[in-house]
């Protein structure tokens, strides 16, 4: 079987010393990894740490100040609605060019003692891919003759029931690079299910300490430093196990990079907007429109 | 009011997408997608840092309206986008909208001031508290709560929110028990630059602008005209000192509907060409919104009725803004038109948000009479086309407003609170 492919995973503290530095930063662009976890620790079990951001802020700032590195955002439905994270993600699939996904935990450490549960964690995964399908990004055709910017009646509602009823549809278009990539992290994953990867116990995608030795059996490797160990030497154990087998990971989108292909769309839906009409202009007559 | 003010104004520039008129994707400038391009985005940021402009805001629902002939419903999410946009600019204030109606506090506060942190302090929060179902039904919800009870929620929720950045500070826990929040735990946030983000508020309600004095530091104003805005003006620095703040901690930031041309005809003629080729409904919508009454069942050539102006059945269950239809209301009365006049005159003169059709020295002496007036801070300006109207107000404005001494030349201050800490002191009023 081929060589494995790299992941990193980095925790609070992490995030906080790899978007300080420049020069990490540069680094870890230019590392040929399939992906880095930004905030394992907020769902891998652990009490938290000393310091943390924000994920989705994280990939916010990742996808303005670098250009290749891609990378999952980690979120937990217990204090927030999928209907926030969906365009969280859908908004960093546009901005990173692709090159982010989101790993969905069942509880994340920070956010205190409220309701966490794997049936909650996967209803705000069906959501979030259900909400980025529902408006197909072929439907913008910016028509200047007709005046139709987008063929809104392609757009659908979602009308989601259950843990979280949600009418939809999104306030953003899928990524012109497809639904972005849905990761769980741990067991427990429900297939089938909106779920394309699966890092750690039961998954494709071993979690390894760093400075252990890593499988090479195994699709992918995630090297997950300690809370005592840094970015910079995390980045430095990557370049040197990309140098000594592990498989580089060329520029791409996150879903191109993993081989994942396309998840299929939910049939039907609901219509949410009419076929839009060629556009008349305000009547100036004395005729009532 | 004639004392000359010193200091400078603010500038901001609310995005509203691709331009406030919904034609504005229509711009050779632009792509088809351009209102999720990262390179647009960032086009944005760097045109308005090149002006040393003071914020970008950018107003936000989480609903989808149909897009079929207008980017303005079509939001990437505010902390991603504005996050991005960060990353790519150095001084530029950013501002984004999120709801209180539908965030959980320690969520938000978290991601907030993690952005501020990321952004080296130049990041704000536009407090709303949303209006509408189709919102409601994104999260499980048949409708939005009451008026009032969401300014309840809001106020409390801004209280958790406050203590959590406060946590980040200290490293104590928090421990709320309110009547809507139940919380303990703190953040683990860094702190930032400017120690944690700038609270900016938009609504015109008086629980809105209750809020406001107790904790905004900017308010984004709707107001048609001077007198009104120096009424406002007045009573938001009053609340604010009432809560035992000084009046210049609280910033009042009209919006300035902006269509601006090298004569006034061209710019007239500009907005005319865009208005024309955007839908008609768009007015007619708008303005139903707006006034709480179905605007489409009204004699387009006839005067307003009485009782359409008179208030909206109820302001309670009420849609629109209050302040916007306030506004609204005043400017109507004032002139007495029919409601064709009055869509067609809203093209020059704004609805809601005051509007400006001109030249940038027009534009500058506008400026500068509000200023003077004690009318305002400071303005957000919100572009028709905003890929082309933010460049005039970078290269044409801006360098008219310094001349007059009404701006700074470069950036003295790194953060969102210091630019706003660096711009001129509150008149004094009775």
């Amino acid at each position: 079987m081929p060589a494995p492919y790299l992941a990193l995973g980095l925790a609070g503290p992490h995030l906080v010393e790899l978007t300080g530095s420049a020069a990490l930063l540069a680094r870890w662009d230019a590392l040929p990894a399939a992906f880095t976890v930004l905030g394992l620790d907020r769902v891998e079990g652990s009490a938290p740490a000393g310091q943390t951001l924000d994920s989705s802020a994280v990939g916010a700032a990742l996808a303005g100040r670098t250009a290749r590195g891609r990378f999952l955002v980690v979120a937990s439905p217990q204090r927030d609605h999928p209907y926030n994270l969906a365009r969280r993600v859908a908004s960093l699939g546009h901005l990173s060019r692709g090159r982010s996904g989101l790993l969905v935990g069942v509880r994340d450490a920070y956010a205190g003692v409220d309701p966490a549960t794997p049936a909650r964690a996967h209803a705000a995964a069906r959501a979030v891919r259900a909400l980025e399908q529902s408006w197909p990004y072929d439907s913008i055709v910016g028509d200047t003759d007709t005046g139709i910017l987008v063929r809104s009646n392609e757009i659908v509602h979602v009308d989601l029931d259950g843990e979280f009823p949600i009418a939809g549809p999104l306030t953003a278009p899928e990524p012109p690079t497809g639904a972005s990539v849905i990761a769980w992290y741990g067991p427990g994953a429900v297939s089938p299910g909106p779920v394309d990867l699966v890092i750690g116990e039961g998954g494709s995608v071993p979690v390894t300490p760093l400075g252990a030795t890593p499988p090479r059996d195994a699709a992918g490797v995630l090297l997950r430093p300690a809370l005592g160990q840094t970015a910079d030497e995390l980045l430095t154990a990557a370049e040197e196990l990309l140098a000594e087998g592990f498989r580089p990971v060329g520029p791409g989108s996150l879903r191109a990079a993993l081989g994942l292909a396309a998840p299929a769309r939910r049939a039907g839906g609901r219509a949410a907007f009419p076929v839009p009409q060629p556009n008349p202009s305000l009547p100036t007559s004395r005729s009532r429109s | 009011m004639t004392d000359r003010r010193a200091g400078h104004v603010i500038l901001g520039v609310n995005a509203l997408v691709l331009g406030y008129l919904p034609a504005a994707w229509q711009s050779p400038l632009l792509k088809k997608d351009s209102f999720v391009d990262p390179a647009y985005w960032e086009t944005i940021g760097r045109t308005a840092e090149r002006g040393t402009l003071d914020a970008l805001f950018l107003a936000d629902v989480p609903l989808l309206s149909d897009p079929a002939h207008d980017a303005n419903p079509i939001r990437l999410e505010p902390t991603v986008n504005w996050g991005h946009v960060a990353a790519a600019t150095e001084r530029i204030g950013l501002v984004a909208t999120a709801s209180t109606t539908f965030n959980d506090p320690f969520e938000l506060a978290e991601r907030l001031l993690s952005w501020d942190h990321l952004s080296g302090g130049r990041a704000g929060w536009n407090i709303v508290t949303t209006r509408g179902a189709t919102a409601a039904r994104n999260f499980g919800l048949p409708d939005v709560p009451l008026r009032d009870d969401r300014y309840d929620r809001a106020a409390e929720f801004v209280d958790v929110v406050r203590a959590l950045w406060d946590s980040a500070v200290t490293g104590a826990d928090v421990s709320h028990h309110g009547e809507v929040f139940a919380l303990d735990g703190r953040l683990r946030v860094p702190p930032s630059r400017q120690g944690r983000p700038v609270l900016l508020q938009a609504g015109g309600s008086p629980k809105g602008r209750e809020l406001a004095g107790r904790v905004a530091e900017g308010v984004f104003a709707a107001e048609l005209t001077k007198d009104k805005a120096i009424e406002h003006y007045r009573l938001v620095k009053r609340l604010a000192h009432a809560h035992g703040r000084s009046p210049d901690d609280v910033k009042i930031l009209p919006g300035l509907l902006l269509t601006l041309g090298s004569t006034e005809e061209e710019a007239r003629r500009r907005n005319d060409e865009l208005h024309d080729a955007g839908p008609a409904a768009y007015s007619v919508q708008w303005l139903s919104q707006s006034i709480g009454h179905d605007a489409s069942k009204l004699d387009l050539d006839e005067p307003f009725p009485e009782d359409v102006l008179a208030a909206p059945e109820d302001p309670q269950t009420f849609q629109g803004s209050m302040g916007f239809r306030e506004s609204i209301v005043a400017q109507i009365r004032r002139t007495n038109p029919t409601v064709r006049e009055y869509l067609r005159q809203t093209r020059y003169s704004g609805s809601g948000h005051a509007g400006f059709v001109g030249t940038p020295e027009q534009l500058a002496d506008h400026i500068e009479d509000w200023f003077h007036s004690g009318a305002i801070d400071g303005f957000n300006l919100q572009p028709d086309v905003l890929v082309d109207g933010l460049e005039v107000i970078a290269d044409e404005l801006v360098p008219l407003l310094r001349r007059r001494g009404l701006y700074r030349h470069d950036y003295d201050t790194d953060t969102l609170r210091g630019h706003f800490r660096a711009a001129a002191p509150t008149p004094r009023f009775d």
